[in-house]
């Protein structure tokens, strides 16, 4: 009995021990695995763009693909995912984003005024020493938003300043966030980004400043190369870690992944490069179509940012309704409005054909997620494809391009016997409209996600199963202006809310409006007075006493704000 | 509603001359203003592959050639303004009272449609100038007015000489005098800024020449001085590379930055505003200096208060390289108003008047070789009035950069945008108006939670 007693008790703590990981990975409520074998089953399998097995299945052993084929053995311990009708694809990679890269607090220190012209290089945005690695967050949001998303591996780099610091390519998912990392000391990450207040405060401030930093690496370099090798007789080199950090860079064995979304930033971020002559990757472009010739003259690999302004269709003509004789002739105002929404639209347009211009000229390029909300990634690219791009082409732009860009085509981008087990299984074909992701395998980790149940069609003022919203939110928000805050106060009951939204930037109270609320989503706007008055729109999805929203501003974009509510009192 | 269709087709068929750099134009049978050699009756100017290759009667070209017919019309050299800040992302780096490093050529924005608005004032070439807000402010940039293109390389005004802006008086030190209680805090400190960084730069320059000088000789072991963009840009200025351009108002500064200048070896020197020239008219012109005016603004602050629209006769009447500028998004459309009230004030002649604003801004800016005149030889930059050009009823009818019409009265579209904001609200009744006086632009902040 004392025998089988402690036989009991160690097959206990084994199972325990062994379980103990899956269970902290395992955050998407998916069944949790027992085995590290996984056998894809009977699935529609998209090798690589243009390449695909129908009726195939894949062996997943220890996060790596063991075999593809429509014949293939499955041994009688692997998890069988039934996967008919299904389809499989090589798991995304994010050509450059902040994925799992917490954002720095912001100091609220008062500045030395003195030293506004020499601030030190931590204040001017100028860190280059630092890295993704050692900022990386395993429960970071992000990773398990854009995981749901097909995202399995990420090209991130951290936040703020000019020189914020190193990239590293990571995984989305891992039991700690050193085991997530896949190549450490990526790039180094750089923007047309002034520091607030301080030296260097504008773009022409941050471009000299990057023109002088790198030639005092460089001279740097060189003095301490001489030194190292006989350093009899020579003055001692000035430890500098900065410009230690800049070496590689210069060296150009690290190549600046340089963020430039708009035509300008990427004529500028061109002129740098050929003044400086570093290898460069250009990423998050937005309006790039009229830069493709000097994008293509300096060779740098493209990641083009799938944060699209909002496409508007086109207004039906309605002439066909009635003769045109009673109709009235439009006024000047009317025509000019007409004609400026017309070349707004056509604007509109090139932000989304972008893609299918650089394919024309023959440009491979990567799709960069740092300014794209996680929400909005899905829509954009169907409407990407919809504007000229073929399925096979955004496939490559998700996985096959990234991955030779950033250097891991022999682990990731295409699934194949030996690749990472980086995987993504749909219930149709990916790029159809109603596609849902169900499992994602990061690393040979499964994520199960439940299909989306196919939303009814609304009626307005219905009031579907709309959650009751009244009460006192408290919300906080980040914009360029700083952080703001208040309170969010909802009276009324469904159908009829009003209430006041109290506001940190200018102390203000304001009255709310268009109060809408859609299932679990309230959204409103309201008048806020800056000198002038200002709407800013709010929508807020709520899950139980917490949200998660935005605060968009017509001209100046949208900014994350998140909130609870306040206890009833 | 097909009336609507018809008009946005119409819009949408603009398309603004992209990839095309230099043309051929036949103009015919002008009154030529050529400003350095008098006026020509009846005469036509032939642009050839962006260059002026004729200029005389019953000339020919090519057939195919774009010819405009100037019977009636006054043809002059484009405008030049040595004094703008049109088109700029940047103006002002005002964290520091130096900041030599820093150019504004990094902040061109050829997409901005002001600079067409500027065409259609007959202006070809400017000046884009780094705001007032540091004794020694950024580098500048001479442009031309190539709208159309996205490239802001195909803005520049290739080969023009490097400038760069100082600023003496109450912006420096308001900036960072009373902003951020550091020098300069007083004229005497602007002055002692402007010195102390000449020094440093000499004394970089010869650890440098030092450096130099060793590095080849067997055994060498030296370390060369730490290579620094600011100390590099204040070298070059010693080294006679780059023009200054300083702003100024009173007489006393002005005379201070010419004693400094010489002390240094500096002799290329152009004084913006100068509101109080006139009283160094005669120094301004033994030294060599030139002067850049407005025709009759002033009393916007206190410095600016002891003004006079004489100002430009007095100089020009000393001998002084003078000119007038707009340093205004919207002034730099009627220039040659601006011109002509030196006429009305100072009574001088037609091609004294029109050198202010043509010849005399290009030998400021180093480029005379090159435009400010009607020469065969020089660039094809050409404006068409329909009056003469310093009458009050002029109107600009054409605008021609590097033999390209860029601007044409009879087919100007409503909307010349070229990249129009996807995000912006369209409202027509509503005018945001936009700033026009950029001097100060991003010091904004110093002024606040001092």
């Amino acid at each position: 009995m004392q025998k089988c007693d402690s036989l009991f008790r160690s097959v206990v703590l084994t199972l325990l021990i062994g379980l103990t990981p899956f269970i902290s990975i395992s955050q998407d409520n998916d069944l949790k695995p027992v085995t590290n074998k996984y056998a894809i089953k009977n699935a529609t399998i998209v090798q690589a763009p243009g390449k695909t097995i129908k009726n195939g299945s894949i062996l997943i052993e220890n996060g790596i693909i063991k075999a593809v084929g429509s014949n293939i053995s499955i041994p009688a311990d692997a998890w069988i995912v039934d996967a008919d009708s299904m389809f499989v694809y090589a798991g995304f990679i994010s050509g450059m984003s902040n994925i799992g890269v917490g954002k720095p607090e912001e100091s609220d220190q008062r500045d030395d005024r003195k030293l506004t012209g020499n601030p030190t290089d931590e204040r001017a945005g100028i860190t280059p020493g630092n890295s993704t690695r050692d900022m990386l967050n395993k429960d970071d949001k992000s990773i398990g938003d854009f995981r749901k998303l097909g995202f399995t591996a990420s090209h991130s780099v951290p936040h703020n300043g000019m020189l914020p610091g190193s990239g590293a390519i990571i995984l989305l998912g891992g039991d700690n966030s050193d085991n997530m990392i896949v190549k450490d000391q990526a790039s180094m990450y750089s923007q047309l980004a002034g520091a607030n207040g301080v030296y260097p405060n504008t773009v022409i401030g941050v471009m000299a400043k990057y023109r002088d930093l790198y030639r005092k690496a460089t001279q740097a370099r060189d003095y301490q190369k001489k030194y190292d090798a006989n350093p009899n007789g020579m003055e001692r080199p000035n430890p500098n870690k900065t410009l230690e950090a800049l070496y590689p860079v210069v060296s150009k064995q690290m190549a600046v992944s340089f963020k430039a979304e708009s035509v300008r930033d990427i004529m500028r971020v061109i002129t740098l490069q050929r003044d400086l002559g570093f290898k460069m990757m250009i990423s998050e472009v937005k309006q790039g179509w009229d830069a493709i010739p000097a994008i293509k003259s300096t060779n740098s690999p493209i990641f083009l940012s799938l944060d699209l302004p909002e496409w508007k269709e086109e207004e039906k003509e309605e002439s066909d309704e009635e003769d045109s004789s009673d109709k009235k002739e439009p006024t000047r105002a009317e025509l000019e409005e007409k004609a400026l929404q017309s070349r707004q639209n056509e604007m509109i347009k090139n932000y989304y054909t972008q893609a299918s211009k650089f394919k024309a000229n023959g440009i491979n390029f990567g799709f960069s997620t740092m300014g794209v909300k996680s929400k909005d990634f899905r829509s954009n690219l169907l409407k990407v494809i919809e504007n000229g791009l073929t399925e096979d082409q955004a496939l490559a732009a998700l996985t096959t391009t990234p991955a030779s860009i950033l250097g891991v085509s022999s682990m990731m981008g295409t699934v194949e016997t030996g690749k990472m087990a980086n995987l993504i299984v749909s219930d149709t074909a990916y790029f159809s409209k109603d596609a849902n992701i169900r499992y994602v395998f990061v690393d040979g980790m499964k994520y199960e996600f439940e299909a989306k149940k196919k939303k009814k069609k609304k009626e307005k003022g219905s009031g579907e199963e709309a959650i009751d919203v009244s009460g006192a939110w408290n919300y906080t928000t980040e914009t360029p202006q700083g952080n703001g805050s208040g309170v969010i106060t909802i009276k009324g009951t469904p159908g009829d809310y009003s209430g006041t939204i109290s506001v940190s930037f200018n102390g203000s109270t304001n009255e709310i409006e268009d109060v809408v609320v859609d299932g679990n989503n309230l959204s409103f706007s309201f008048k806020l007075n800056m000198g002038e008055d200002i709407t800013v729109d709010i929508s807020m999805d709520i899950d139980g006493d917490t949200f998660e929203g935005t605060l968009s501003v017509a001209a100046f974009g949208s900014f994350p704000m998140e909130g609870s509510k306040e206890p009833n009192k | 509603m097909k009336k609507i269709n018809i008009i946005i087709a119409l819009l949408l068929s603009i398309t603004v001359v992209i990839g095309q750099e230099k043309g051929d134009v036949l103009i015919k049978n002008g009154t030529v203003l050529t400003v350095t050699n008098g006026t020509l009756e009846n005469t036509d100017v032939l642009i050839r592959n962006g260059k002026i290759s004729k200029i005389g009667q019953g000339l020919n070209a090519p057939s195919g050639t774009k010819t405009i017919d100037a019977n009636g019309k006054f043809v002059m050299p484009g405008i030049i303004d040595a004094h703008s800040h049109l088109a700029l992302d940047a103006v002002n780096e005002a964290t520091n009272p130096v900041t030599a490093e820093v150019w504004v050529g990094d902040a061109l924005n050829p997409l901005d449609v002001g600079i067409y608005q500027a065409l259609a004032g007959g202006v070809t070439s400017a000046h884009s100038m780094h705001g007032s807000a540091n004794a020694i402010g950024g580098q500048c940039e001479t442009v031309k007015f190539r709208y159309g293109e996205v490239d802001p390389d195909k803005m520049r005004m290739e080969g023009a000489p490097r400038t760069i802006k100082f600023a003496l008086g109450e912006n420096p030190t308001r900036v960072h005098g009373s902003g951020n209680g550091i020098l300069p805090r007083t004229r005497m400190g602007v002055e002692h800024v402007i010195r102390s960084s000449f020094q440093q730069a000499k004394e970089y320059m010869e650890a440098w020449d030092s450096y130099n000088a060793g590095k080849g000789k067997k055994g060498f072991k030296g370390k060369a001085p730490a290579y620094d963009l600011r100390l590099e840009t204040l070298a070059d200025i010693l080294k006679g590379n780059i023009i200054i351009h300083c702003h100024s108002y009173r007489a006393d500064e002005i005379y201070m930055l010419m004693q400094v200048c010489k002390d240094f070896g500096v002799d290329k020197l152009v004084f913006q505003h100068v509101n109080e020239g006139f009283k160094v008219a005669p120094e301004l012109a033994k030294w060599g200096a030139g002067a850049s005016i407005f025709a009759d603004w002033w009393a916007y602050k206190f410095e600016v208060y002891y003004s006079t629209a004489y100002n430009a006769a007095i100089l020009t009447k000393n001998g002084v390289t003078t000119s007038i500028n707009s340093d205004s998004g919207e002034l730099i459309r009627h220039l040659y108003h601006e011109a002509a009230k030196s006429q009305k004030y100072g009574g001088l002649s037609d091609d004294e008047a029109l050198s202010l604003i043509t010849i005399n801004p290009a030998k400021q800016l180093g480029i005379s070789d090159r435009v400010g005149s009607l020469e065969v030889g020089k660039e094809g930059d050409v404006a068409i009035f329909n009056n003469h050009p310093l009458s009050i009823y002029a109107i600009p009818m054409v605008t021609i950069v590097d033999g390209i019409v860029r601007f044409d009265r009879e087919n100007d579209a409503d909307d010349m945008r070229i990249y129009p904001d996807p995000e912006e609200k369209i409202d027509v009744t509503h005018w945001e108006a936009e700033d026009h006086d950029r001097c100060m632009q991003n010091t904004e902040f110093l002024f606040t939670n001092k």
